[in-house]
């Protein structure tokens, strides 16, 4: 039954669904419960009033009040502060398990092709260095065997005897109509060309090497920064856990003095 | 004016805002109290008005911060009371946030007697001027 005249009852709850209405985000439980405490509130007030008229009194109670906004101000920055906040837990949970069976292996499957990819870029950077070598000596000693036909033909024809040096097919044809000099010549441009092929190789592994480094710096900023984010995060999570003041949940004393106003 | 006045308003808000949970804590640090006391307590002889649904969202968050507690308390006068008390972090926490209130309060009296001082020496010397000048 209501303590109010009809009149002030309808002002009452109209006020009251006003504070519903900025309570909608909250659970049915929190809004009886803040209902309850401004209806006592409203109740006393209004007991406490002097004016001798129902409807100017109940309205002087809500307007010293005040607006329902500013009443449940904490509770609407508290929903504000939720938005965004994982509500479901056993969905959260169902995540967790998949992400644990499924998320696990593929991560360790990409760190296998992450590694298998740096192994793979080493295996042809060496590969690289191993063919300028290679060509660089190639080129040097062709060189040489062009300049051992050009001054010292018995040599050669002696090297040639002894199955050092063979020409078979068409080049070794095609080397028999030419003359000793020429040759020499010849063998001289031809290794010339492979070891400048192996030198350009070797001058433009100092970019590859520069473009590689870069790279290597690249993702060691990114882990290394990656690695800081978690740290921090964890930390301030810590501290959270540690100065967390845990709830008390006695109930008040008996002994405890009562507020005297009635 | 108008201006001026709206500006005084807006900072007496904002001071009250920062002190009324210190008051409502040092309410509450003596006796427990419902909603409606607590404002009539706050509010005392009248010289502070105060809008009363201020207090609770004030309440609601020292109570979500564990610093007070509250129990519905059936009441012989109507419907029933939820009445707050401190807890005893709040207590702990009430005992040494008083001295910074104290010293707080001290400095802006301090700086407040110290201009008027300053005020009151230049004052005088404008009077040791003026009499000079008529000599």
């Amino acid at each position: 039954m209501s303590p109010y005249p009809e009149v002030v009852e309808k002002i009452v709850q109209d006020y009251l669904q006003r504070v519903v209405i900025q309570l909608k985000r909250f659970p049915k439980s929190d809004q009886a419960e803040v209902l309850k405490e401004l209806g006592s509130h409203i109740y006393e007030s209004y007991c406490a009033g002097s004016d001798s008229d129902a409807v100017d009194r109940i309205l002087e109670v809500l307007r010293k009040l005040g607006e329902p906004a500013d009443v449940v101000a904490e509770k609407l920055h508290e929903s504000l502060l939720n938005v965004g906040k994982l509500k479901k837990v056993p969905l959260s949970v169902l995540g967790g398990i998949v992400v644990g069976m499924f998320g696990l292996p593929l991560g360790f499957a990409g760190v296998a092709i992450l590694l298998g990819g740096l192994g793979a870029l080493l295996g042809l950077v060496a590969a690289f260095f191993a063919t300028a070598t290679l060509l660089l000596v190639t080129g040097v000693m062709g060189m040489g065997l062009g300049l051992l036909r050009m001054f010292n033909p018995d040599l050669w024809d002696h090297l040639v005897a002894q199955g050092f040096i063979q020409f078979h097919g068409r080049i070794g044809q095609f080397f028999d109509l030419l003359s000793p000099a020429a040759q020499g010549g010849l063998l001289v441009f031809l290794f010339m060309a492979v070891a400048a092929a192996g030198l350009g190789m070797l001058w433009l592994s100092k970019r590859l090497l520069k473009g590689l480094r870069f790279l290597f710096d690249l993702m060691l900023d990114r882990a290394k920064t990656l690695f800081r984010r978690r740290r921090r995060n964890g930390f301030v999570w810590g501290s959270r856990r540690f100065n967390e003041v845990p709830p008390e949940e006695q109930p008040l004393s008996e002994s405890t003095s009562y507020s005297p106003i009635k | 004016m108008d201006y001026l006045d709206g500006e005084k308003e807006r900072r007496v808000t904002q001071l009250r805002k920062g002190i009324l949970e210190l008051a409502i804590m040092g309410t509450l640090y003596h006796e427990q109290h419902y909603g409606y006391s607590l404002v009539r307590v706050l509010m005392g002889d009248g010289s502070l008005s105060l809008r009363e649904g201020t207090v609770y969202p004030i309440l609601t968050r020292l109570d979500k911060d564990g610093l007070v507690r509250s129990e519905w308390v059936e009441s012989d006068q109507g419907p029933p009371r939820k009445y707050y008390s401190l807890t005893a972090h709040g207590r702990k926490l009430f005992e040494s946030l008083m001295p910074e209130f104290d010293q707080l309060v001290a400095l802006v009296k301090q700086s407040r007697n110290g201009a008027k001082s300053r005020q009151n020496q230049h004052l005088g010397e404008r009077i040791l001027v003026t009499k000079e000048n008529k000599a």
